[in-house]
């Protein structure tokens, strides 16, 4: 049977080995990780949104690459994701967006930090992370097979600013784009089914969705939906937003318009 | 106990009580907040609990381990501490800087990085702190009538743990090149040096229980170690699947990982089969049953939970979700609260002189927190297999995810309260011994002598 000097001789010869294989490899990962990471991407604004990141322990929450606590989403593709205008709106005060759930501190950031966060998450989201966060490989199967093959915004209707930053369609869906079957708790804990925006104009008036988007609570105590107005979104902007989403029903455009495929 | 000095370790074993009670204090509050009671998010926002929760852990492991090595160095070095003076001096200062740091947490001040989350100046008087440790036990070892294994592989634990609480102190402009070094300071603690600690320590623990001639139990201890090193080196791979890495780290941490319950598994047989060898039972039952119990459920919660999520492929689901709360929980507690656990429970009555080690109230406070705890790393395995489920493989919210797993932390805080009263008897059970005593010195209070001698 072994000795004690022969065990003694297993774990110094082991360790050694192991140490300088680990070693060997931590050169060639140095060697590697710049043209990965993009670190030539690394600008002073994304540098300032890490140390924003860091000072403000947001790994106590949130994950980055994967990194950190449960409490709060995972943010390596949330620029990819929600869109920059999401993320300025949510970053300045983000129970205006999840009202009544789960609550993140409000920082206070100026906008400049806003402006720091967002590139550090941006810089994050286009690191090589050998496939993570990987596509729900169910996902597809829950899509409804209609919302897949909808046509795109048909021509000549003009997209306000909100969609197109993917603002609304971050719960919402349109014509195939955004975020099709999203649930979200309401403020008394049942998950409600966020509807595709694509034939809204059959459900409501042009009154009822101004009002409607002007103050969600009034209507449905409870509903997840944010109430934006006035602090995000302009009466203004709801109007554009209203007569873009009127607008795309065929019976109120001009008969020589270009129909949807 | 043989020296008036070891007597030190006492008050680094009730400091850490104290610390583990704040901590599972914190949990609750977490707990609490994932049902969605967060009245204190004001005040304890959901990441100060979380850091203060895991700091605490941390604080209270180390200041077992120090208490551990006041104790074991002089015993196995034959000779009183070198320093005792200096040893109040680190205690005091150990409990100064985490007292600091916490209060900083609540103010929102941050180095900010998974379980590194101190401010950084406050590190610099960890280093000075634990090089006041080093220096105490180093030199009491150097200058000591004997050097043996147990004491050797104990320092050696300590020291790299110092060392490698340096690379953590890097500042770093690229997330990925930071968060690489971060895992050598909390991978290569955990699943490295810090179980060369918990050998010396379970190594001392079944000389004293088992009576098993020390050159058999210590030449194990070098497989185990040898073990431990051989797969928990390159093991640090599993950190380095999807930071930013190059992809070879899947395929050496996805083979290393997996041999990493190997040591695990070594340190379980060789725990139980020095205790059968042993044949005849020393007095202080309680301090054996809590030892196989560290070395069973280290296995259980480091090795098998560990296993259960390193595959590169199943990983890459289950990377960042609550199945790596669910493995941690088991693991801590399994692999290093329970050998300091173990230790008190051996050392209590040696410093104190009360033979209270066989009595009810221990054997509930092992059976209770050990139920307790198992029932917890059941709740947030439940709650983890559901997120990874409808969230990472079907592509529901998170918010919406979270809200349908909220149950499961109603059974996490039943459990919790359940491990809680397990603890709250362990601390009981502690202050009943009283304090430590000059009466205990030289007194045959654990029988090891006795025992020793009827063997």
């Amino acid at each position: 049977m072994l000795s004690k000097s022969q065990a003694r001789a297993f774990f110094l010869g082991g360790t050694g080995l192991f140490t300088a294989a680990f070693l060997t490899l931590t050169i060639d990962t140095h060697r590697r990780i710049p043209a990965r990471t993009h670190s030539d991407a690394i600008t002073p604004e994304v540098v300032r949104g890490k140390r924003i990141w860091e000072s403000n322990n947001c790994m106590g929450c949130h994950t980055l690459f994967g990194e950190g606590a449960y409490y709060a989403p995972e943010l390596t593709k949330s620029v990819e994701r929600r869109g920059k205008a999401f993320l300025r709106i949510f970053l300045k005060d983000p129970q205006v967006l999840y009202p009544g759930q789960r609550k993140m501190v409000k920082y206070d950031f100026t906008a400049e930090q806003i402006e720091d966060v967002i590139a550090f998450l941006d810089w994050c989201g286009k690191v090589d992370l050998n496939g993570f966060p990987a596509p729900p490989p169910l996902g597809k199967t829950v899509v409804p097979v209609a919302v897949q093959q909808r046509a795109v915004v048909p021509a000549g209707v003009e997209v306000p600013a909100l969609f197109a930053e993917k603002t609304c369609l971050a719960c919402h869906s349109l014509l195939g784009k955004g975020t099709p079957n999203v649930m979200l708790p309401s403020t008394t804990g049942e998950l409600v089914a966020v509807p595709s925006l694509d034939e809204v104009y059959l459900r409501k008036t042009r009154e009822e969705l101004v009002t409607w988007i002007t103050d969600p609570q009034k209507i449905k105590p409870g509903t997840p939906m944010p109430t934006l107005v006035p602090a995000v979104v302009s009466p203004a902007e709801v109007q554009q937003i209203v007569d873009f989403l009127m607008g795309l029903n065929p019976a109120a455009r001009p008969a020589n318009s270009p129909k949807p495929n | 106990m043989k020296f008036k000095t070891q007597k030190i370790a006492y008050w680094f074993f009730a400091s850490a009580m104290l610390l583990l009670t704040l901590q599972i204090l914190y949990g609750f509050i977490m707990g609490f907040a994932r049902i969605g009671w967060d009245g204190l998010h004001d005040w304890i926002p959901f990441n100060t609990a979380r850091a203060t929760h895991t700091n605490l852990l941390v604080v209270w492991l180390l200041a077992g381990f120090m208490g551990s090595a006041y104790y074991i160095i002089p015993e196995e070095a034959n000779r009183e501490l070198e320093w005792p003076r200096l040893a109040w001096v680190q205690l005091i200062s150990l409990l100064v800087v985490g007292v600091i740091a916490i209060v900083c947490y609540h103010m929102n001040i941050w180095e900010g990085r998974k379980f590194l989350e101190i401010p950084r100046p406050l590190d610099y008087l960890v280093v000075v702190n634990v090089l006041m440790f080093l220096a105490n036990i180093g030199v009491t070892l150097w200058r000591g009538s004997q050097h043996t294994t147990t004491s050797i592989v104990l320092y050696m634990g300590l020291l790299f743990a110092a060392l490698l609480y340096l690379p953590g102190m890097l500042t770093l402009d690229n997330q990925t090149l930071d968060s690489f070094y971060r895992w050598w300071v909390v991978h290569l603690w955990v699943e490295g040096v810090w179980e060369l600690i918990m050998g010396g320590i379970l190594c001392f623990l079944l000389i004293k229980l088992t009576g098993v001639d020390r050159e058999v139990v210590e030449k194990w201890l070098y497989i185990i170690v040898g073990l431990t090193f051989l797969s928990g080196i390159l093991g640090t791979g599993h950190h380095y699947y999807y930071i930013g890495t190059p992809k070879y780290w899947l395929i050496v941490g996805g083979i290393f990982s997996s041999l990493e319950p190997l040591a695990f598994l070594g340190m379980a047989v060789y725990a139980v089969a020095m205790a059968r060898k042993g044949g005849r039972k020393h007095p202080n039952r309680i301090a054996l049953t809590w030892s196989l119990g560290c070395a069973i459920m280290s296995f259980v919660g480091a090795g098998f939970l560990g296993i259960a999520h390193t595959i590169p492929q199943v990983n890459l689901y289950t990377h960042g979700t609550l199945i790596t709360a669910m493995h941690g929980h088991l693991a801590f507690w399994g692999a290093y609260a329970m050998i300091v656990l173990a230790m008190i429970a051996y050392t209590l009555p040696q410093l104190t002189g009360r033979k209270l080690w066989d009595t009810a109230m221990a054997n509930w406070a092992f059976w209770t927190s050990n139920i307790g705890m198992v029932g917890m790393t059941g709740a947030l395995a439940v709650a983890g297999i559901t997120q990874v489920s409808l969230e990472r493989r079907l592509g529901l919210d998170f918010l919406a995810v979270q809200k349908e797993i909220e149950m499961h932390f109603v059974g996490m805080l039943l459990a919790g309260a359940l491990f809680t009263v397990g603890i709250g008897l362990f601390i009981v059970n502690f202050f009943r011994h009283g304090l430590p005593s000059d009466e205990a010195v030289g007194a045959d209070v654990a029988g090891d002598a006795a025992w020793a001698g009827a063997k």
